[in-house]
């Protein structure tokens, strides 16, 4: 059984190194697809191991001038855009090359993973492979789970950004869903959970066509709790420091 | 003499005037965001097609039974809010969240239900992703249900010639007063004319 | 015209219950006192837009002396910053202008407050904030949802006067209470408050650590304690200290100060009392009228209260949280520290300081010296009866009496008792643990209770049995401390127990 996941990762790298392949199925998220409804149908995907890191898309800056500091479009990304880079083609004391790539809007996410044939994984894709911890694909209902996510948000972030890949790969093969840096998904402006949590179950009717804004299940599940926080608080020109993000991709036909 | 100097005044003239036509989109144009479309009439066309004239936008979708109705309703009564000359210049712009099952025949549908003037409305739709791309630029989120409904904010953006964000209202079923009087400055006849 | 006059005699006899139309009261008006929100909008704001001068805490600032609404410009940052809640002990705390509680703003009735949210670059998470004085959805929790980085602007008009909590509202909401995210605004009633001598601004909260009550080293959330409601600390001004020692409050006999206190919570709610005082004035709630002569105010988590109360004697005055056990075993705890001449027909201080030493009169000199002997290894028979004999009178001899003679049929007597001398060791055992039951001392049967007396130590024990085993006609031996510590060593004691 080990050998056999052993070799899907390894076959999964040879299709698309860097990426590890999340096995689709049915899954519980803690924000629902219609109030009451927690099971999410998900196909399978691949997603890249690691952030996107400061080398990373320093190469695609110099490939996409539309997407260098300075050039970017101001509707694309706000004034905060890379600011921690020494220049906009060059990284400086400030951004080590294997740090993950923070201070990028969600456009620049999605323009990085479009240039590289990918995309971003959707929230719902992005929530399943980080329920997992090192051994099991779901840790969700261990509180020490939680408890540890909880401990890096009370860690403030003064620190020093650690490179990517330090932390230990989960079940699914992927390095540091929590612990270093919050992540743009596709969906992160539509999460459409309310800033101020209190309201839920309480819809603005005329606001939002539908059931009205998402409640959030689980409440006890502090960790995703603040992660739609941090996503729904930021437009999708925003930049802040702690935000960055990794790639997604459809598994190639045919592949196992 | 002269009338050498004035013809390289004239070819001066002329030449600043073309550089001035073919300026590049402002960074903080909306147009920035070059998606295809397709309108009510099967025709391809583009995001930015109303660039010179302002623009109100909003997103909707042909099988909204709620809000979307109402939107269309506050969008004509803005309009009719104007004078003729001033609706005239203005042009309006829906993009449907539901491209899947809003073609171009149901968006043809949908216009004349409606009793749009097609003559400056536009319904067209574009691929998941642009429209994913679409929204977030227009601070517009939404999210597909699995009954095929849409959970979506309602909002109507004003963009000006240049295709810069102007206003922006939530207000639906009423006039908004600061709204409207934006809308109107937009409108009003350019100086010279 | 008789009718009407038959009706105006009616009306005369119970004028509330029927009026002419002209005296109809309105039956939508406010009723009699400030007329809350509904009279509270003095129009539209005069005079240059001002800048609201914000205070960290204990300090308030000075009251706004203004007779008109204005706009008034509030910018508050958050930062999240590690500090120290306790000697040793670094918590990461999540602040409103890098202090707990956060800085203080004052307003006054009918002003429009154009409120600007920064949140710092550094921060990891977004926040926002509602202020319960403010009237509009989510009291401006909806329209601030701030990124790291980013500020948001938002307005609104202060229609009620009063003392109100501000605080944060993103999820997970008790999260961010709980790292120290609430402050106080004070909304002033159109003709400001009351003039004092001083102000001072104090606001309680519970907080809850991974580890326990001053364990040292960084310690993180503890999200299950803050569910369950078992704080670790609970503290005034977000720190053990904070307000003690040299950072106690200040202030002077003859002066009356009015305390803005506040209660964060999360989740306790105070017993507000400040040990030496009492408040001459409570605006309850944080409320416009008052209670007088109060000793204890109730805080709830999410409220306020205005205290006042004039300072007529010296001293140290301790502010706590009069569940007591959080003033003494969690930091809740606060001193203000008066300052001038005494007033002794008031508060006469000691009058008398002799040693009280009860039945111990002239003798605790004999456990001194057994103790110094002890130490120098040189510990005689006598001199532990010497030191047996002034720790059993006052201990002991309260059931045993001074003769060892015992209450009969309730106390067994120790003078020649032979359940005593037959088995030293197993004596050692009932000081230390108490003993329960039917027994028979010479005789006669007893089923008492005899509580254990485990806080005396190994010494103190050693020497009471050896006084009482060579006393009133008893020739045994003297037991050592050593004998005492084995039999305490190999009594299973329950966790937690003290000794």
């Amino acid at each position: 059984m080990v050998l056999g996941c052993a070799l899907a990762r390894v076959a999964a790298g040879a299709e698309a190194p860097g990426y590890a392949r999340v096995a689709g199925g049915s899954f519980a998220s803690s924000l629902p697809v219609a109030p009451g409804r927690n099971e999410v149908a998900l196909e399978p995907f691949l997603l890249q191991r690691r952030p996107v890191t400061n080398a990373e898309f320093l190469a695609f800056a110099q490939g996409h001038p539309k997407w260098r500091r300075g050039e970017v479009p101001g509707v694309f990304a706000d004034a905060g855009y890379l600011a921690h880079w020494s220049a906009p083609l060059a990284l400086g004391p400030g951004a080590r090359p294997e740090e993950p790539v923070t201070r990028v809007s969600w456009f620049a996410a999605r323009a990085y993973c479009e240039a590289q044939g990918a995309r971003l994984p959707t929230w719902y894709e992005w929530e399943r492979a980080a329920a997992a911890d090192e051994t099991r694909s779901d840790a969700r209902g261990d509180p020490a789970w939680r408890q540890r996510i909880l401990d890096w948000y009370s860690r403030p972030s003064s620190e020093a950004l650690p490179d990517v890949g330090l932390s230990p790969a989960n079940a699914w093969g992927v390095h540091d869903l929590h612990g270093l840096v919050w992540e743009w998904v596709e969906d992160a402006g539509s999460l459409l959970a309310g800033a101020d949590s209190r309201e839920q179950g309480d819809p603005d009717r005329m606001k939002f066509c539908g059931s009205g804004a998402l409640t959030l299940e689980q409440k006890e599940n502090y960790a995703v709790l603040m992660r739609v926080a941090m996503l729904s608080s930021l437009p999708a020109a925003g930049t802040t420091n702690r935000l960055g993000f990794r790639c997604a991709r459809d598994p190639e036909a045919g592949a196992p | 003499m002269i009338a050498s100097l004035r013809a390289r005044a004239l070819g001066i003239a002329l030449g600043i005037a073309l550089a001035a036509g073919a300026a590049a989109t402002p960074s903080d144009s909306l147009y920035q965001l070059e998606i295809p479309l397709v309108d009510q009439s099967g025709r391809a066309t583009a995001f930015d097609r109303e660039r010179g004239h302002p623009l109100l936008v909003s997103l909707f979708y042909t099988s909204c039974d709620f809000v979307c109705p109402t939107l269309v309703s506050t969008l004509q009564r803005l309009e009719a809010e104007l004078d003729v000359p001033a609706r005239g210049r203005l042009r309006v712009l829906l993009v449907s969240l539901d491209p899947e099952r809003d073609t171009p025949e149901q968006l043809a549908r949908a216009a004349r239900r409606h009793r749009v003037d097609l003559a400056r409305w536009s319904l067209t739709r574009a691929s998941e992703d642009d429209l994913r791309a679409l929204a977030a630029l227009l601070g517009a989120p939404y999210r597909r249900l699995p009954d095929g409904e849409f959970n979506h904010a309602t909002a109507i953006s004003l963009l000006d010639a240049e295709g810069r964000l102007v206003a922006r209202s939530e207000t639906l079923g009423r006039l908004d007063a600061d709204f409207l009087a934006r809308l109107r400055a937009a409108t009003s006849a350019p100086p010279g004319d | 015209m008789r009718t009407p006059a038959r009706l105006l005699a009616l009306c005369a006899l119970s004028a509330a219950a029927c009026s002419s139309p002209e005296s109809d009261p309105n039956p939508l008006a406010a009723p009699p006192g400030t007329g809350g929100s509904a009279q509270g909008d003095f129009g539209p704001p005069q005079g240059e837009a001002i800048r609201a001068a914000l205070t960290s805490p204990p300090a308030v600032p000075p009251a706004t002396r203004r007779k008109h609404p204005a706009k008034v410009i509030v910018e508050l940052e958050v930062r999240e910053l590690e500090q120290e809640i306790s000697e040793g002990v670094k918590y990461t705390f999540w602040t409103f202008g890098g202090t707990v509680p956060g800085s203080f703003i004052r307003v006054r009735q009918g002003d429009t407050v154009e409120f600007h949210l920064k949140n710092h670059p550094d921060s990891k998470m977004p926040h926002n904030i509602d202020l319960h004085g403010v009237t509009g959805p989510g009291g401006g929790a909806t329209s601030s949802f701030t990124a790291p980085g980013h500020e948001s602007q938002f307005s609104f008009k202060a229609l009620n006067e009063g003392l109100y909590v501000y605080h944060c509202a993103t999820a997970p909401v008790g999260m961010h209470v709980a790292n120290g995210m609430y402050g106080l605004i004070l909304v002033e009633p159109p003709g400001g408050m009351r003039p004092v001598d001083r102000e001072f601004y104090v606001v309680q909260g519970d907080f809850y650590t991974a580890g326990k009550y001053r364990e040292k080293g960084f310690q993180p959330f503890d999200m299950q304690k803050a569910i369950d409601e078992n704080p670790t600390y609970v503290l005034f001004n977000g720190s053990e200290g904070a307000l003690t020692g040299d950072r106690a409050l200040r202030a002077m006999v003859g002066e009356t100060v009015r305390f803005y206190v506040g209660n964060g919570g999360p989740n306790l709610v105070s017993s507000f009392h400040v040990i030496g005082e009492i408040f001459d004035k409570v605006q309850f709630e944080g409320g416009t009228f008052h209670q007088e002569n109060v000793q204890t105010t109730l805080i709830p988590a999410g409220g306020a209260a205005i205290l006042e109360f004039r300072l007529e004697v010296p001293g140290s005055y301790v502010l706590v949280d009069h569940s007591i056990f959080r003033a003494f075993n969690k930091g809740a705890l606060a001193i203000l520290k008066v300052d001038g001449p005494e007033n002794k027909a008031i508060y006469s201080g000691k009058e008398l300081d002799a040693v009280y030493l009860g039945d111990r009169a002239a003798s605790l000199g004999a456990v001194a010296e057994a103790a110094a002997a002890d130490a120098a290894g040189e510990l005689t028979r006598e001199q532990q009866i010497r030191a047996g004999a002034a720790l059993y009178n006052g201990t002991c001899s309260v059931c045993h009496q001074i003769d060892g003679e015992g209450l009969p049929g309730v106390f067994p007597p120790l003078a020649g008792s032979d359940y005593l001398v037959a088995d030293p060791v197993r004596a050692i055992g009932v000081v230390l643990n108490g003993l329960s039951g039917k027994l028979s001392v010479n005789g006669i049967e007893y089923d008492s209770l005899m509580p254990p007396m485990s806080q005396l130590n190994d010494d103190e024990i050693a020497n009471i049995l050896s006084y009482a085993l060579n006393s009133w006609g008893n020739s045994g031996p003297v037991i050592s401390a050593d004998e005492v510590r084995a039999v305490r060593e190999s009594t299973a004691r329950p966790g937690g127990a003290a000794h």
